[in-house]
């Protein structure tokens, strides 16, 4: 079997033990996404929002999927009434085989007023003996003036091949504020696509993190609609990639009423053979009158092989806006390194200086202080060897 | 401690030294004047190992050992210090964990273990207090948002941290108001062991009035044309450089 056919014939062939360890309104939704998948096959790269990371080469060898036997606690119907409705099946291949697909549910609700202190913190750990896929599911739902931050962890222990899927939907109520932490810390044998689709109502915030330390292949798309006067997004990413690493970044900031205002950066370093890709879309429309919005992205390109694409792009149908958008790319500044050699800093020393110096705009934006400090000394890892690392030996 | 051979070198193509010989002994503190172009940043830039600059003839021993040879951190570890004439800025970098980076550096070349974080910063507080540096510039990346003078203070500053035994200090006059150049050759002065040696390149009299060379070149046009004392520099501030062309 080739392509989307393995994927629904599984499907198929599966479906009762799919639908036995579900919630209801899953499975309910299952058909119409097997149907379109059927109808969209996987996107090509000639799709607009595909056209950087290869989707039909990642789901062409054969992952296992382990179903979960157990039949699940049905969760109260008005807390996931809202499960698919911002994940939109009919126009993306890869949610809608995730919608087929996904078992694993995991909702955050804060109810109205409620501000949580302690952030949610959602660790995936992928560890298989052979090739393993993974479809997963995050509903988050922040209610009116209501506060919570979400640390989502990707990781592989085992040194084998991973395909995971996730779709998150996040919806920031009125005078809400929701902050996720997307964190991948996986392997070059990993293959992430994982979708996010936000909706931010009047005043409120949302701020979104992408932090890949480590991966293979992964696509993160970040979909946010601003639908309520005032509402506000700010889009973080941070990709650090070397060997044959891809990551690519796509984002769409749909502003859909007026007064809303968005921030985006999204850093790269891309060393060695590596490629990185980001395309950011801000949208404003007509009736989006003082919109704010600075879309950034600044990559660091190390070697002559390393690859590099960037397409911020700005579309705007309001007359009366204040937007910018722009992108750079660059090597390390020869002067500060010379400079920092002639100190006594060795060349490599000198390099990671640097590169850590430029992921830390990012950091210095992430107001929790425990995942900043982590992060500050998760990059300064990832950028050292491992011989010289001391942070290897402490543990 | 410093002997120079028909030092020759070329940037971009262009030979700019053109057969420099100088001894530095133990302990002096020689001056290097000149026009703009006469190869004075040049000779301290191959001093320190600079990539954009190749050696094409001559050779450079420093106590002993062949400097060329080395790597630019190497030099530095062996005691050579630039005063750089434009301190870069590096953003993102703080002093502190650059100052660090660079202390420990040198105790790991010389066999010691990195200094506590204690310890360390007890050490900045006390060589910051040698040229007036103020604190709040150590949060700071390293030169960003530094005035022209605090700039050139804290490359004082990084000297007295190393502990270098040969220091070029290149044009670090420039840009620099009559307190600023005070505090700064003060500085530099108070770090001065009988050992420390020093070439010190500039256009003015001014700053050697505080430093007190022993011994004046003038360079002109990769060479050095005429050697002489303290009183060679008085001579130059009267008369300009034609009359040595």
């Amino acid at each position: 079997m080739k392509g989307i056919d393995q994927y629904i014939e599984f499907f198929r062939s599966e479906r009762q033990r799919i639908d036995a360890g579900s919630q209801a309104v899953m499975n309910a939704q299952r058909e119409a996404a097997a149907e379109a998948l059927q109808r969209l096959g996987f996107p090509t790269q000639k799709v607009e929002r595909y056209k950087y990371t290869d989707v039909a080469a990642a789901f062409a060898p054969n992952y296992g999927i382990s179903l979960a036997a157990a039949s699940a606690p049905q969760l109260e119907e008005a807390l996931i009434s809202r499960y698919g409705t911002l994940a939109r099946v009919e126009d993306d291949a890869l949610t809608a085989l995730n919608t087929m697909l996904a078992q694993e549910l995991i909702v955050v609700h804060a109810a109205a007023g409620e501000h949580r202190e302690h952030p949610v913190q959602i660790t995936n750990t992928l560890r298989a003996t052979a090739p393993l896929m993974q479809n997963r599911r995050l509903l988050i739902i922040a209610e009116a003036g209501a506060d919570v931050q979400v640390i989502l962890g990707d990781r592989a222990e085992a040194q084998q091949d991973f395909l995971t899927t996730q779709v998150t939907e996040v919806f920031v109520g009125e005078g809400a504020r929701v902050a996720l932490y997307d964190i991948e810390d996986t392997h070059d044998r990993c293959h992430r696509f994982h979708q996010v689709f936000a909706q931010v109502a009047a005043g409120g915030h949302l701020t979104h993190t992408a932090f890949t330390l480590a991966s293979g292949v992964s696509r993160n798309q970040t979909d946010v609609q601003l639908v309520g006067e005032g509402a506000d997004v700010q889009l973080l990413g941070c990709a650090i990639l070397n060997g044959q690493q891809h990551v690519d970044n796509n984002t769409l900031i749909d502003h859909r009423a007026p007064g809303c205002t968005s921030r985006e950066l999204y850093k790269y370093v891309v060393d060695q053979q590596a490629t990185g890709a980001f395309a950011g879309r801000v949208l404003v429309r007509q009736e989006a009158q003082q919109t704010d919005s600075v879309e950034r992205n600044a990559n660091l390109v190390c070697t002559d092989q390393a690859r590099m694409w960037t397409q911020p792009m700005l579309e705007i149908y309001a007359d009366d806006v204040k937007c910018s958008h722009g992108s750079t790319v660059g090597q390390l500044n020869e002067a500060a390194l010379f400079y920092m050699r002639q100190r006594g800093i060795s060349e490599s020393e000198a390099r990671m200086l640097l590169k850590q110096a430029f992921a830390s705009e990012v950091l210095h934006e992430i107001p929790l202080e425990a995942l900043r400090q982590r992060l500050h000394m998760q990059v300064e890892k990832r950028f050292r060897s491992c011989d010289d690392c001391k942070l290897c030996k402490k543990e | 401690m410093l002997e120079i051979k028909n030092l020759h070198a070329t940037v971009g193509g262009k030979e700019i030294l053109k057969g420099i010989d100088l001894t530095v002994r133990d302990g002096e503190m020689h001056a290097l004047m000149g026009l703009n172009g006469a190869g004075k940043s040049t000779l301290s830039n191959v001093l320190v190992g600079h990539p954009a600059y190749t050696v094409t003839e001559g050779s450079v021993t420093f106590n002993g050992k062949d400097l060329l040879a080395m790597s630019p951190d190497e030099r530095s570890h062996e005691g050579l210090f630039l005063s750089f004439q434009q301190p870069v800025e590096i953003p993102g970098v703080s002093m502190v964990n650059f100052m660090r980076a660079a202390l420990n550096a040198k105790r790991k070349y010389q066999g010691l273990e990195p200094l506590d974080a204690g310890s360390f910063l007890k050490l900045m507080r006390e060589k910051r207090k040698i040229v007036e540096l103020d604190n709040k510039l150590m949060s700071r990346s390293v030169n960003e948002g530094f005035s022209g003078g605090e700039r050139k203070r804290n490359e004082i500053f990084q000297m007295a941290m190393l502990e270098p035994t040969m220091c070029i200090l290149d044009e670090t006059d420039s840009g620099l108001d009559v307190d600023a150049l005070r505090i700064v050759a003060e500085g530099f002065n108070k770090l001065r062991t009988p050992q420390t040696s020093a070439i010190v390149i500039t256009h003015y009299q001014r700053l050697l009035d505080y430093l007190k060379p022993d011994i004046v070149h003038v360079l002109i046009d990769g060479r050095i044309v005429k050697t002489g004392g303290p009183e060679l520099a008085a001579e130059i501030e009267e008369r300009g450089f034609d009359w040595l062309r």
